[in-house]
C-alpha cells in the first residue's frame, strides 16, 4: 500500500533523543524538508503544527501520525521517527509518543490523503507492529516493516 | 413443625435454583423475569408442584412491598447527571405518553373486546407503564452500554410512569364502580393529590432521610436496613394520606442516591441484593397465582391487543412525545420499540380482582398474557435491535473489584483491585511509560500469594493482582490500563470514533481546509461544538452521536454538561 516514493531510510530517524512534542515535530519536519527542493523545516513545521491545533493527532499506545496538506508538495511524502523515550503528546489516552510517522500531502489529492491515513492508523492499531516497530534496530529495518503489508 | 421445616426447604431450594437460573439465562440473553414467572408456574396448582395459591390479598401486599423496594433501588443507582438528557423527554413519556398508550390501547380494547370505553380505558391503564429495569439488567449482562440519552430517558420513564399507571388504575376503578360520569375534575384532582403529596413527602423525606442517617452512629450493617425502612415509611406514608406513595418512594430513592451519604457503598449493594430479591420473589409469585389453562382461551385476543399495544400505541405514544426533543429516528425507533411490559401490570390487574369487578378475572389473564408476550419478544430482541440501531458506544466501567473509602471529611477515593491478565495492555505492551493518573497510587501487587516488594508498574505479570487507591474519575484511565479491552471489534475506540481527535473549540474553517471538506462557508467561523449540535438539531449532545459528511463521520467522544469537549474523526474507507 505504501508506494515506494513515499519513504526512504533518509527520511527515518532511530533511537532519538527528543524531550518534547515541539522537538518531535521540528525532528519530523527537518527529515521531510531535507532532500526536497521546496519544502523549508520552518513551513512544514508550521503546517503540522496548525493540523495540531485541531486536536492532537496521537493515535494512543505511543503512536503519532502528524500530517498536513501542502501545496509545495505533488506527491505524498512521509518520514518517521523512533524516539528512545516518550513524549507527551496530548493523545487521546495520555500515553506518551515514541513512534511518529508524519504525511505531506498536495493540495489536490484529497481522497488518496484520507485513505493514507485511514490506512497508516490501523496499521499502528496493531499491537504486534507497534512491538516490532519498537524493537527495530535500523532504520532499514523500519522501513522494511513499514513497507510489510 | 416439620410442615414449617418443609416449608422453609422448599422455599430455599426454589430461591436457590431461580438465583442460579439468572446465571445461565443471563448467557443466552433470556429475559430473566420471564424464567421466574415461569418457575412460578410449573410450581403452580397445574405444574408439577402443585402449589395452590390465589389469595389475591396477600399476592397484592407483597407485590406492592416488592414494586416499593425496586422503585427505591431505582431511585438510588439513577445519577443526576442522567437528568441533563433524560429527565423531560421521560417525564413527558411517564405522564402524557402513559395518557396516550392508554387512550389508544383502551379505546381498542373497549370496540374488540364489547366492552364498556371506561372498562376498556381500564385495561389501557393497567399495561400502561414500562420495565425497563428488565431490559437494563438484561444490556448490563451482556456487556453493552447505550448511548446515554436512550438509556437515560427509558431508565426515567420505566421509574417514574408506574406511579401514572397506578393512579390512572385507581381512578378509573372508583369511577366504574362509583358509576360517576364526571371523568374530567374528578381525574384532575386526584393527579393533583396523588402526584403533588407524592413529589413533597418524596423529596422531603429524602432528604431527612440522609439527615437522620449522616448523624447516626452504629453498626455499619445497620445503615442498609435503615434506609430500607425509611424508603418505606414515606411510601406507607404518602399512600395512608392518599398521595402516590410509589413515586414518592422512587424520588426518596433518588435523593438519597445521589447525596452524600455514610456507607453508600453498603447501602446500594444491600439494595442492589434486596431489589433482585423482590423480583425473583414477585414473579415466582406471580407466577403461581395465575391458571395456566385460562390464559388459553383469551390468547388471540391477548396477542391483538398486545401487538396494537406495541406496534400502534406505544410508538405514537413515544413520537408524539419526543417531538420537541427531536430525537434523532433511530433512538425513538428503540425507545417505542423497548416499552417492555414487567410486573406492574399484572400487579395492577389485581386491583379489579381485589374489588371484586365483574371482568376482573379475564383482564387479569388478558394483563398477564400480555406481559408474557412483552418480555419473550422485546426482552428477546433488546440486545440486537440496539446493535441494529447502532446505539451502543464503548462501554467505559469495566467489572473490576472496587471498594469506596469512607474517610470523612476527605474527598471520596476507591480502592479498586484488577486481576492481570495476559492481553491486559501494561502486559502485553511492557512499555516502561505507562504512567498513573495522577490521583492514582499503587497501594500493592500480589503475585501468588505473596506481595511483590517493587511496585513498579513495568514488571507486572499476567495473573499478578494489583490494587490501587485512585479517584473515582480517573477510574477510566484505570480501566484502559489494566483491563484487558472485552468490547468487540466494531465497539474499540479506534472503530467507533474514528482515527483522531478533534478538540471541540476548533473551528469548523481549520477543519474543511485541512481535510478538503465541502461545507457551506456560513458553518466556517463555528467551533466543531456549536457546529455539531447545530447540525444534529441537540441542545443535549451525548457520547456517540455522529454527524455524517461527505467523506469523514464527526463522532462526539467527550462532554462537559452540554458543551462537546472532544470530537472523534472518523475516515470514511474505501471512498
Amino acid at each position: 500500500m505504501l508506494s515506494p516514493d513515499l519513504i526512504n531510510e533518509a527520511r527515518i530517524g532511530r533511537g532519538l533523543e527528543i524531550s518534547s512534542k515541539k522537538r518531535l515535530l521540528e525532528t519530523l519536519a527537518e527529515l521531510l524538508a531535507k532532500d526536497h527542493p521546496r519544502l523549508s523545516t520552518e513551513n512544514v513545521f508550521e503546517r503540522l503544527l496548525e493540523r495540531e491545533r485541531l486536536g492532537s493527532t496521537g493515535l494512543g499506545h505511543g503512536v503519532a501520525l502528524p500530517h498536513a496538506r501542502i501545496k509545495e508538495v505533488s506527491q505524498v511524502l512521509g518520514a518517521f521517527v523512533q524516539t528512545t523515550r516518550g513524549v507527551d503528546y496530548d493523545a487521546a489516552d495520555d500515553e506518551p509518543v515514541d513512534l511518529a510517522f508524519a504525511l505531506l500531502v498536495p493540495e489536490t489529492a484529497t481522497e488518496e490523503h484520507l485513505q493514507l491515513l485511514a490506512y497508516l492508523a490501523s496499521r499502528f492499531s496493531e499491537p504486534a507492529t507497534r512491538a516490532r516497530l519498537r524493537e527495530a534496530t535500523s532504520p532499514t529495518a523500519i522501513l522494511d516493516l513499514l513497507k510489510a503489508t | 413443625m416439620d410442615l414449617t421445616n418443609q416449608i422453609i426447604l422448599v422455599v430455599s431450594l426454589v430461591l436457590f435454583a431461580s438465583i442460579l437460573a439468572s446465571v445461565v439465562t443471563s448467557r443466552f440473553g433470556v429475559p430473566l423475569l420471564l424464567v421466574f414467572l415461569f418457575i412460578g408456574m410449573l410450581l403452580g396448582e397445574e405444574g408439577p408442584g402443585g402449589i395452590q395459591f390465589d389469595d389475591v390479598q396477600v399476592a397484592h401486599l407483597f407485590g406492592s412491598l416488592a414494586l416499593a423496594i425496586i422503585l427505591f433501588d431505582g431511585g438510588l443507582v439513577t445519577p443526576f447527571r442522567n437528568f441533563r438528557v433524560g429527565l423531560k423527554p421521560a417525564v413527558g413519556l411517564a405522564t402524557v405518553g402513559v395518557l396516550i398508550t392508554t387512550g389508544i390501547t383502551g379505546l381498542f380494547a373497549a370496540w374488540w373486546l364489547d366492552l364498556h370505553w371506561m372498562e376498556g380505558l381500564l385495561l389501557g391503564a393497567i399495561v400502561g407503564s414500562t420495565d425497563a429495569a428488565a431490559v437494563f439488567s438484561l444490556l448490563r449482562s451482556q456487556g453493552l452500554e447505550l448511548k446515554q440519552r436512550v438509556g437515560a430517558t427509558l431508565e426515567i420513564e420505566s421509574g417514574s410512569n408506574d406511579p401514572m399507571a397506578i393512579f390512572l388504575t385507581i381512578v378509573l376503578m372508583e369511577l366504574i364502580i362509583s358509576g360517576s360520569n364526571d371523568v374530567g375534575l374528578v381525574l384532575l384532582l386526584e393527579f393533583v393529590r396523588q402526584m403533588g403529596l407524592g413529589a413533597l413527602f418524596g423529596i422531603l423525606g429524602g432528604l431527612g432521610l440522609v439527615r437522620l442517617i449522616n448523624r447516626l452512629e452504629m453498626s455499619p450493617g445497620l445503615y442498609p436496613l435503615a434506609v430500607m425502612a425509611g424508603g418505606l415509611c414515606i411510601f406507607g406514608i404518602t399512600s395512608v394520606l392518599q398521595g402516590s406513595g410509589f413515586l414518592a418512594i422512587y424520588l426518596a430513592g433518588l435523593v438519597v442516591g445521589n447525596r452524600p451519604l455514610q456507607s453508600s457503598q453498603y447501602i446500594k449493594r444491600f439494595h442492589d441484593g434486596i431489589a433482585r430479591l423482590s423480583q425473583i420473589g414477585m414473579f415466582l409469585m406471580l407466577g403461581l397465582l395465575v391458571t395456566p389453562s385460562e390464559l388459553l382461551p383469551v390468547a388471540l385476543n391477548a396477542l391483538i391487543f398486545a401487538a396494537v399495544l406495541t406496534l400502534i400505541a406505544r410508538p405514537i405514544a413515544v413520537w408524539l412525545c419526543l417531538l420537541p426533543f427531536r430525537f434523532p429516528w433511530r433512538e425513538q425507533v428503540f425507545v417505542g420499540w423497548v416499552g417492555l411490559r414487567g410486573a406492574v401490570p399484572i400487579i395492577l390487574a389485581l386491583f379489579p380482582l381485589l374489588a371484586g369487578m365483574d371482568q376482573a378475572s379475564m383482564y387479569f389473564n388478558i394483563v398477564f398474557f400480555v406481559v408474557l408476550v412483552s418480555l419473550l419478544i422485546q426482552g428477546w430482541t433488546v440486545a440486537y435491535s440496539a446493535r441494529r440501531l447502532g446505539l451502543e458506544v464503548p462501554p467505559t466501567s469495566h467489572q473490576v473489584q472496587r471498594v469506596e473509602l469512607d474517610i470523612p471529611g476527605q474527598r471520596e477515593l476507591e480502592l479498586v483491585g484488577y486481576r492481570l491478565a495476559k492481553d491486559t495492555p501494561v502486559v502485553v505492551e511492557r512499555r516502561d511509560m505507562f504512567r498513573l493518573p495522577r490521583s492514582a497510587r499503587v497501594v500493592a501487587v500480589l503475585r501468588g500469594k505473596h506481595l511483590v516488594d517493587t511496585l513498579d508498574l513495568a514488571d507486572l505479570k499476567p495473573d499478578d493482582y494489583l490494587y490501587l487507591i485512585a479517584d473515582p474519575a480517573d477510574l477510566a484511565e484505570l480501566d484502559r490500563l489494566f483491563v484487558a479491552s472485552a468490547a468487540p471489534e466494531r465497539l474499540s475506540d479506534q472503530v467507533f470514533f474514528g482515527e483522531f481527535v478533534l478538540n471541540g473549540e476548533a473551528r469548523v474553517g481549520d477543519l474543511a481546509a485541512a481535510y478538503a471538506l465541502d461545507l457551506p462557508a456560513s458553518d466556517h467561523p463555528l467551533t466543531l461544538d456549536a457546529f455539531i449540535r447545530l447540525h444534529l438539531h441537540t441542545a443535549h449532545p451525548v457520547v456517540g452521536d455522529r454527524l455524517q459528511l461527505k467523506t469523514v463521520d464527526l463522532v462526539v467522544r467527550k462532554i462537559e454538561g452540554d458543551r462537546i469537549l472532544k470530537v472523534g474523526l472518523k475516515l470514511k474507507r474505501g471512498g
